[in-house]
């Protein structure tokens, strides 16, 4: 890569001497793009055959000749990562000659990505993308957290290790996280359930807002994040980097590694570490007991990429432990009472490195072979198998049984194909068209003792999707998609034959009755599901300063397990959970506009949705089981006509070169059709504004950044009430399970200085202090919020080397 | 480019196949519910009087009423059964015992004038505390209310006079009317 930049220009400037003084004086300019998205492309080479003529481009992408004889000639165009391109011209005057080149060939990331849909949002606003500085930024967090300062996203959280992004208000199976081209399976229904990956391991993560990246999937009205490795370079170089985090709330810290090697004919070989471990953290006032993590991630790539074929294979295991807090883990209602009362968690320790009951534990492996073969000019094929083995367990304090026997046990394996083939025509139509196959066998241990939360199960999914795009110039583009998927279940689930019974099963569905042990009932569902997914969107650039995009998406999602399964008591709440056999599935009808507007200094964004989804699914309370513990509320999947709409928004102002002011803000309502009111866990309004100073040779930077959440005053009402016996009387108290807390504001820092170990990589040191004011607050969207404050101020040391 | 793709089909095919293969379950097994606790039975002793034993059973609601003679003293035992499958009734409380020092039984009184009292035939955890499976309740005057038994699983505190006291989590919480005579 470096020599490029160094022999290239050397070469210019002989040949430049070498030119002789012919009558020759015909001038020949024009300016080399990208194929996909027009962008200028840099260090081209223009050169004429037969003649040592030649020319590179400049940052505008923008060449020269201007001592050229007249006659026929032949151009041809060169870049290391692009397909070269030959013209024959007949040169009589002077001429402007453009070319395009297909700048992404050979770079794996952008083919795996770069399906015309998500393409087309590839020019709007900055809030769709986390480049590799911003990643690296959250080394030691989780992905939620680093997709958080995305408008439009929120995390909903149990405790602070466990964060699942929420797009729009909607989370779980309702947003799609694809990485490495595939889809992420990783019992991904549960809200404490966080994504079992590694962010470390990705260069850059697109958030597709609505359903419109129909290749992974039709069933997310949430939204698609999309995780992508590095780019190729197909050079000879030997590359890495390494990012040290040092935090003081936990007493922790990580280590992120990784090492690329590559060869100029096409060969790469890639590996990542990271490791984390952090103790018990700490709210401004009291330590948060049992809330330590352990992480551990590898992953290895191996391919070869050439200009027309390439071929990956690549492994990633992800390992994490993680804590909850000791004084969430309660027996009953009572219990969650006197939590809720006191101020302060119920139970608080020594710090501690040691992980106890309860906690989590997750393994992830991933294996991905990807071959991609572009048979002619304009068709190109891909295939992808991946297979991924996602081991989740549960621990419960628990009496008379050994710690290291969880109380919930799943492995859930999947197998992924997807072939996928890409075409183009004249007239800027570009068609791709899928298939993809999903099986996936869900196994339950047994073993732990505890009735299963989630039966064994087999799930076949079937798709097919056809994409198209229309992009007749720079400024207009149509793009459109369809998706058709059958799911099919194939369930082996114990019921309780009272439940069985209540439920009215035994009338609905006697035919997946299998036998009777005890007062236990086998029983074997088969369901199936027909999914129907289908996008259109239009996007227009108007003049150089405003764009636009409007973007219809359906999608169909066919119930998850927990919401057709799920049956027990669920320990952070007290409450039992059970699923619904009789569940349909949720259509979403969505709208998306996008408005940027980019005038000199100023930048602003502003995204309006609307949807409207039947047959929504959620859980809510329906009853009260008496049980040895006393009372529990029953809380049952059901569905229900709902309507979401809202608004992101961002504006970046730039004072000067060196100060820039950015502002984002979002705002999501979302109502319950039927029954008249608040859907449960929707982000209140927030903002968050950064200030941000840069020397003027980027040296160094600081930046302030101010996060503003409001109260969530639209609430449904979930509270219920207990009876309990004080001073010999026994009186009913009312357990609020509902009101969100108050509005909060916290403040971070960071102050990074910026250097170069070797030349052309930049390495900083940062300094990072988060909650700066030690301020005391709850997260509506924390499920951790009933027991203790959210985590105080934290000192961060921040070391990134690249060589 | 032909041999090539040959090649990639037979690649497609072995995959195929080898994801076909791979998928055949077994019939999954019946979960033997550990540390359930479904019953909960008190005994009570008084020299002269003949033993009485009520019972709390999950799934039946109803517990039995406990009738106590006033001015008297009771020897108290509480047991926890697991009940759920009637051919193999467990004690659980031979485990409560075992691990004392992480449990603690507790009496709440309603509208009863019962004092508590420490019985020698009690089991002690490790700090000389005691667990109160054996216990005694002196009545006074005539009455009727209500006894709240708890089962508490890793108390903070093993010495309070409320529940909210030794904070923990709950195991068992049942409620037994009282008449007193």
């Amino acid at each position: 890569m470096l020599l490029k930049f160094f022999i290239f220009p050397l070469i210019f400037l002989l040949c430049l001497n070498s030119i002789e003084a012919q009558n020759c004086n015909i001038k020949i300019s024009g300016i080399i793009k990208d194929l996909h998205d027009s962008s200028p492309i840099f260090g081209a080479v223009v050169s004429i055959n037969g003649s040592d003529t030649l020319t590179q481009t400049a940052e505008d992408g923008l060449y020269f000749f201007n001592q050229i004889c007249p006659g026929k000639l032949i151009f041809v165009v060169e870049h290391s990562n692009c397909n070269s391109v030959q013209r024959e011209v007949i040169v009589s005057e002077n001429t402007t000659l453009n070319f395009t080149l297909e700048h992404h060939i050979n770079e794996l990331e952008e083919i795996i990505i770069s399906d015309n849909v998500v393409k087309s949002l590839k020019g709007s606003a900055k809030e769709s993308r986390l480049n590799s500085d911003q990643i690296n930024k959250y080394s030691s967090q989780s992905l939620a957290d680093a997709l958080n300062t995305l408008a439009g996203v929120s995390t909903l959280k149990t405790g602070n290790s466990v964060a699942k992004p929420m797009i729009h208000g909607m989370y779980g199976s309702r947003v799609g996280i694809v990485a490495n081209g595939i889809r992420l399976q990783d019992q991904e229904w549960g809200a404490d359930h966080a994504p079992t990956i590694d962010l470390n391991g990705f260069e850059n993560i697109q958030l597709v807002k609505g359903a419109s990246a129909l290749k992974y999937g039709g069933d997310t009205p949430g939204g698609t994040i999309v995780l992508s490795p590095s780019k190729l370079i197909l050079k000879d170089s030997l590359f890495g980097q390494t990012i040290i985090n040092a935090s003081e709330n936990g007493r922790g810290g990580s280590v992120s590694t990784k090492l690329m090697k590559t060869t100029s004919d096409g060969y790469y070989l890639s590996s990542q570490f990271s490791g984390k471990q952090f103790g018990d953290l700490q709210a401004p006032e009291y330590i948060l007991s049992n809330t330590g993590v352990k992480q551990m991630n590898i992953s290895m790539k191996l391919g070869r990429s050439k200009i027309l074929s390439g071929w990956e294979v690549n492994y990633s295991r992800f390992q994490n432990e993680i804590g909850i807090l000791r004084g969430a883990h309660i027996g009953n209602i009572q219990d969650l009472l006197r939590a809720l009362k006191n101020d302060i968690p119920l139970r608080i320790d020594p710090f501690t490195y040691l992980i106890n009951s309860p906690k989590q534990e997750g393994v992830h492996q991933n294996f991905h072979f990807t071959y991609f073969n572009q048979i002619s000019n304009k068709v190109k094929w891909q295939f992808d198998y991946n297979y991924q083995a996602n081991n989740r367990k549960e621990f419960d304090v628990r009496r008379g049984i050994p710690a290291s026997i969880p109380a919930i046990d799943l492995k859930l394996q999947t197998h992924n194909l997807l072939v996928n083939l890409k075409w183009n025509t004249i007239f800027s139509l570009d068609y791709e068209w899928g298939v993809n196959g999903i099986i996936q066998d869900n196994y339950s241990n047994p073993n732990t003792g505890v009735k299963r939360l989630i039966p064994d199960y087999l799930k076949y999914q079937m798709g097919s999707y056809f994409v198209g795009a229309y992009s007749p110039s720079n400024s207009f583009s149509w793009d459109w998609g369809i998706r058709i998927d059958q799911n099919t279940w194939d369930v082996q689930k114990f019921y309780d034959v009272s439940d069985w019974e209540e439920r009215n099963y035994a009338g609905l569905f006697p035919d997946f009755e299998v036998q009777q042990f005890g007062n236990k009932l086998l029983v074997n569902p088969k369901l199936n599901f027909l999914t129907l997914a289908a996008q259109t969107g239009i996007s227009v650039i108007l003049g150089e300063q405003f764009s636009t995009n409007l973007t219809y998406v359906l999608s169909q999602r066919s119930p998850n397990a927990s919401e057709l399964f799920s049956d027990g008591l669920h320990h952070s709440l007290a409450t039992l959970e059970f699923g619904s056999l009789s569940l349909k599935k949720e259509i979403s009808n969505k709208i998306l506009l996008n408005f940027s507007k980019h005038k000199g200094r100023f930048k602003g964004t502003l995204e309006p949705y609307v949807s409207k989804i039947s047959n929504y699914i959620f859980i809510g309370p329906t009853g009260i089981e008496q049980t040895i513990r006393g009372a529990f509320p029953v809380w049952q999947y059901d569905t229900t006509n709902a309507s979401f709409w809202g608004v992101d928004a961002g504006i970046d102002f730039a004072f000067s070169e060196q100060l820039s002011f950015d502002i984002d803000a979002s705002y999501t309502y979302a109502q319950d059709l039927i029954n008249s009111q608040p859907l449960i866990s929707i982000p209140p309004f927030n903002s968050s504004q950064i200030l941000k100073y840069t020397s003027p040779k980027k040296q160094f930077d600081f930046e302030l950044v101010n996060h503003f959440v409001t109260f969530q005053n639209r609430f449904p009402e979930m509270n219920f009430t207990v009876n309990t016996l004080n001073d010999g009387l026994i009186i009913e108290e009312l357990v609020d399970i509902s009101t969100p807390p108050s509005s909060y504001q916290s403040i971070d820092f960071n102050f990074s200085i910026y250097f170069n170990l070797i030349k052309q990589s930049t390495s900083s040191i940062s300094f990072i202090v988060n909650n700066m004011t030690q301020t005391k607050y709850r997260d509506y969207l924390n499920r951790m919020r009933f027991y203790a404050d959210d985590i105080g101020r934290n000192f961060q040391l921040q070391f990134i080397f690249s060589y | 480019m032909k041999f090539s793709l040959n090649i990639q089909y037979k690649t497609l095919y072995l995959l195929l196949s080898l994801l076909i293969i791979s998928c055949s379950k077994d019939d999954p097994e019946p979960i033997n519910e550990e540390e359930l606790i479904t019953t909960v039975q008190l005994t009570f002793k008084s020299p002269g009087i003949t033993d009485q034993t009520v019972r709390w059973q999950e799934g039946s609601n109803n517990s039995d009423i406990i009738s106590l003679a006033a001015n008297t003293q009771y020897e108290v035992e509480i047991i926890f059964l697991d009940e759920s499958d009637p051919s193999d009734i467990e004690d659980i409380t031979e485990e409560v015992k075992e691990e004392a020092d992480e449990h603690q039984v507790f009496y709440q009184f309603s509208q009863l004038n019962i004092s508590l009292g420490q019985s020698s035939s009690d089991t002690l955890d490790s700090n000389q505390n005691p667990l109160y499976v054996n216990s005694l309740w002196n009545t006074s005057e005539a009455g009727s209310g209500t006894v709240r038994v708890y089962l508490i699983h890793e108390p903070v505190t093993k010495s309070s006079s409320t529940r909210d006291g030794f904070a923990g989590e709950t195991d068992v919480t049942v409620d037994f009317p009282i008449n007193i005579e």
